[in-house]
């Protein structure tokens, strides 16, 4: 049995967790790939990054695109920006801390060991000397901490949700990746970008050799069975996670049949039937089903309680609020006694 | 050329002097005592840069498990890391053994006092012990507490006392803190840390464990239950992630085995208290709460708390639940009661206090405020409703100006007040940049009452960081100490 408050801290920390591997994979990805760009075509890659990552928005707040240490600050350390790198360490510590008690020791310190490596943090947004060392070292101890949630921790309800938030922002993001390179700018569709920013280029040369062609890659990261992270394989496991959580939970177990829904359109050629006609509409509608699956499982996790009842029944409106409602809510409360 | 290896630098504690305090570790005449014999020894094998790397390795591990406290007031960098003297304090088996009892012998008469104010009587009352208009009029007296249900009449199940050696070495509570007192994490932590970075120094010492508070704060805790149902479900119910001691609640959730929840986790439904999971609600029925009574019930007392569980005192009254510690443990913690303390002891227990307390001065008697006023620079005033140290006045540090402030303030709201002679707090060699210099401590024991009582082993050492300075609360700059209570001597 998890608490609801529980469930959703470590939902989120499965998110941000994949949220700062894939921010760092693209980040660096750019980074390289803009010493060799010129002009235009550098910042057409810059927008192109920030569009596979859904961050349009939140580049509106900041203003257009000019330079790369702009695209380096905006991804990396900009901590208005909830798809930074730096936010999303940020949201694992939190969301771990504040799950402390039912979590392994070794889990909580890698992550607090990782937020404890930014030494910038809450200071300044000024990126730290030698990017590609912080983007190797993010990325190490996003591996590590998936190894102890691997290895060492156990296979309860904690664990799924950490599981199935990790799914959903990945196939989130493979998804919005493939969208994005449909309507790249450019004109052309860059099937080495696609599996390097999903790290499966290796893995694609080993199958299908190693002149990868667009419309086939968009193939294999959409339904490559045994690759981690095709959307295939983050809905399989997705829905396996939300399998073991819905038994008891009927809200979740809604979630759940969403998940294997999407699952069996992409298995059945459903999809890649409907992208031959309109690919950027068809990934357009399933981003759309995605999101709707995520907001589903958030949905379930507080289950329809007749909170309104028992409120009503206690407080009378205006006395208590939300958390976070008033000025610094943690602050009062225990004395120093 | 003189080979470094080979030539000792100066003794850490070549030059300590205890400066006539009453030191723990060096008596008068300069000779180690006996229970600290091997540890002096071992601290002198040390010199400097030896002494600077464990202290590192003691701060980088508390760093990395996240092992801080908040300091309110500064404006930023709000969590600090823990501080840790090295130089560990240690008990005697014996001394140990008559601490404890008076410890139990205060703990027990104050639950009787709780449990008489309560849910019997208020026969101490009566009979004159208390006077009627101080507990009416103290903060921390809850009169929705009247009546509510306590198994086995323990309304203090976790007490933190804490205590210190005067100038002859004689311990004296100094406080009593049974609303929710802070610390133990602490304690059990600083074992870790020292038994991992100074494992050395353990040798040869029988020192009592500490890793099983977890083990022993649960089972007090399930003899709280109500009805004494078998396995019942426990909670500890913390203000949140920013609270200063969040860090402790997570660690007592994590070592007894048992969620740590918000209020927003909690809902009363039935005059029953429930935790909201994925799965529904689910019955709770003891909750370790880490708020004040203040914040518990924003139906029953401040509106504003958005900490609390609307509708908690409904449950507690309908008997369906227990809290930890009971409501209304603030009336002892009053220091307008301290003073009766003793006499408490006497009259429901018919013996005498095994601890004194600290001479104190009652400011509303008048001729015990004309004298202590009198004198009041060689005297120390305390507000009666704080704690951790603030709006404390020490006689011989304050300046003309603050003492007749103190004076008038104390004329015109007397209740407010008491007045203590001054203890000039043991000492301990503690690190000081490149050698040990005395600093003063106190010790705040913590005793666990649910079906007996139990007195953890130890407790936490707070130590004053200053030079001269009696100060040793955390949040205004103190640091702790391991604190060992040896095994007796195999005869």
């Amino acid at each position: 049995m998890i608490l609801a408050r529980h469930a959703e801290a470590l939902l989120w920390t499965g998110r941000y967790l994949e949220r700062a591997e894939s921010t760092s994979r693209c980040l660096n990805y750019a980074a390289n790939s803009i010493t060799h760009l010129r002009g235009d075509e550098a910042r057409a890659e810059g927008e192109l990054m920030v569009r596979t990552l859904g961050l349009q928005e939140e580049l509106e707040a900041v203003g257009p695109l000019e330079s790369q240490p702009q695209l380096v600050a905006f991804l990396l350390s900009d901590t208005d920006n909830p798809g930074s790198v730096v936010s999303a360490v940020i949201a694992v510590r939190e969301n771990l801390r504040s799950v402390r008690d039912r979590i392994p020791i070794e889990l909580w310190e890698e992550a607090n060991g990782l937020y404890l490596r930014f030494p910038f943090l809450g200071h300044t947004n000024a990126a730290p000397a030698g990017l590609h060392e912080v983007l190797l070292m993010v990325r190490r101890a996003c591996l590590a901490i998936s190894g102890i949630l691997n290895e060492g921790m156990r296979r309860d309800e904690g664990h799924a949700f950490v599981v199935v938030g990790r799914m959903l922002e990945r196939s989130i993001f493979t998804v919005g990746l493939l969208e994005a390179s449909h309507s790249d700018a450019r004109g052309t569709m860059d099937a080495t970008r696609m599996l390097r920013l999903t790290s499966s280029l290796q893995a694609y040369h080993r199958q299908h050799g190693n002149a990868p062609d667009p419309d086939g890659v968009v193939r294999y990261l959409l339904h490559a069975p045994d690759l981690p992270r095709s959307v295939l394989s983050c809905l399989s496991r997705a829905e396996e996670g939300l399998t073991g959580l819905g038994a008891n939970a009927a809200a979740l177990d809604r979630a759940r049949r969403k998940a294997a829904l999407l699952r069996a359109r992409l298995e059945l050629g459903e999809v890649e039937e409907a992208m031959a006609s309109a690919p950027v509409a068809t990934l357009q509608d399933f981003a759309v089903q995605l999101a709707g699956l995520a907001s589903d499982v958030h949905a379930g996790i507080v289950p329809p309680l007749a909170m309104a009842t028992v409120q009503a029944q206690y407080v009378r409106p205006g006395d208590a609020g939300q958390p976070g409602d008033a000025g610094e809510p943690g602050h009062a409360g225990e004395g120093a006694s | 050329m003189v080979d470094p290896l080979l030539e000792p630098g100066a003794g850490l504690l070549d030059e300590y002097d205890a400066g006539g305090w009453y030191d723990e570790a060096f008596d008068a005449d300069g000779s180690v005592r006996d229970a600290y014999s091997r540890i002096v020894e071992r601290f002198r094998e040390l010199d400097v840069d030896e002494i600077k790397r464990l202290e590192k390795l003691v701060a980088d591990e508390f760093r990395r498990q996240g092992i801080t406290f908040t300091v309110y007031s500064e404006e930023e960098g709000t969590e600090r890391i823990w501080p840790m003297d090295l130089f560990p304090r240690l008990i005697a088996a014996a001394e140990w053994d008559e601490l404890a009892r008076g410890l139990t012998q205060r703990v027990a008469a104050l639950n009787c006092f709780l449990a008489d104010l309560y849910n019997g009587g208020a026969a101490a009352v009566a009979d004159g012990v208390v006077p009627r208009w101080l507990v009416m009029s103290s903060q921390g007296f809850e009169r929705n507490a009247m009546g509510i249900a306590v198994p086995h009449s323990a309304h203090c199940n976790v007490a933190g006392i804490d205590v210190v050696r005067d100038a002859d070495g004689r311990y004296r509570v100094l406080e009593d803190n049974l609303r929710s007192p802070s610390g133990i994490s602490y304690v059990v932590e600083n074992r870790a840390a020292m038994a991992k970075a100074c494992s050395w120094l353990f040798y040869d010492h029988a020192v009592q464990p500490t890793e099983q508070y977890g083990q022993m704060l649960r089972s007090t805790l399930e003899s709280m239950a109500p009805g004494g149902g078998d396995d019942p479900h426990i909670v500890v119910l913390t203000p949140g992630i920013f609270n200063s001691a969040y860090f402790e609640h997570a660690f007592l959730a994590r070592s007894m085995g048992v969620e740590l929840v918000e209020g927003r986790d909690l809902v009363v439904d039935g005059h029953s208290v429930y935790t909201r999971t994925i799965e529904g609600l689910v019955r709770v029925d003891v909750i370790y709460r880490r708020i004040d009574d203040d914040f518990l019930d924003p139906v029953a007392f401040r509106p504003d708390s958005n900490l609390g569980v609307p509708g908690l005192l409904s449950a507690l009254r309908a008997g369906t639940v227990t809290v930890c510690n009971a409501l209304g443990n603030g009336v002892v913690d009053d220091k307008g009661v301290y003073p009766y303390v003793p006499e408490l002891i006497r009259y429901y227990l018919g013996a005498e206090p095994i601890i004194d307390n600290v001479t104190t001065y009652m400011m509303w008697d008048p001729d015990q405020r004309r004298e202590a006023l009198g004198r009041l620079d060689e005297l120390v005033a305390k507000p009666v409703g704080e704690s951790g140290g603030y709006g404390v006045l020490i006689g011989p540090h304050a300046t003309e100006q603050e003492l007749d402030q103190a004076r008038a303030t104390i004329e015109a709201e007397p209740r407010d007040w008491i007045v203590q002679e001054l203890v000039q707090l043991s000492t301990l060699p503690s690190v000081a940049d490149d050698r040990l210099e005395p600093r003063h401590l106190d010790l705040r024991p913590f005793v666990l009452t649910g079906e007996r009582t139990q007195v953890f082993p130890g407790g936490l050492t707070r130590v004053a960081m200053r030079r001269g300075s009696l100060i040793v609360n955390s949040s205004q700059g103190g640091g702790s100490k391991d604190t060992w209570v040896l095994a007796p001597e195999a005869p």
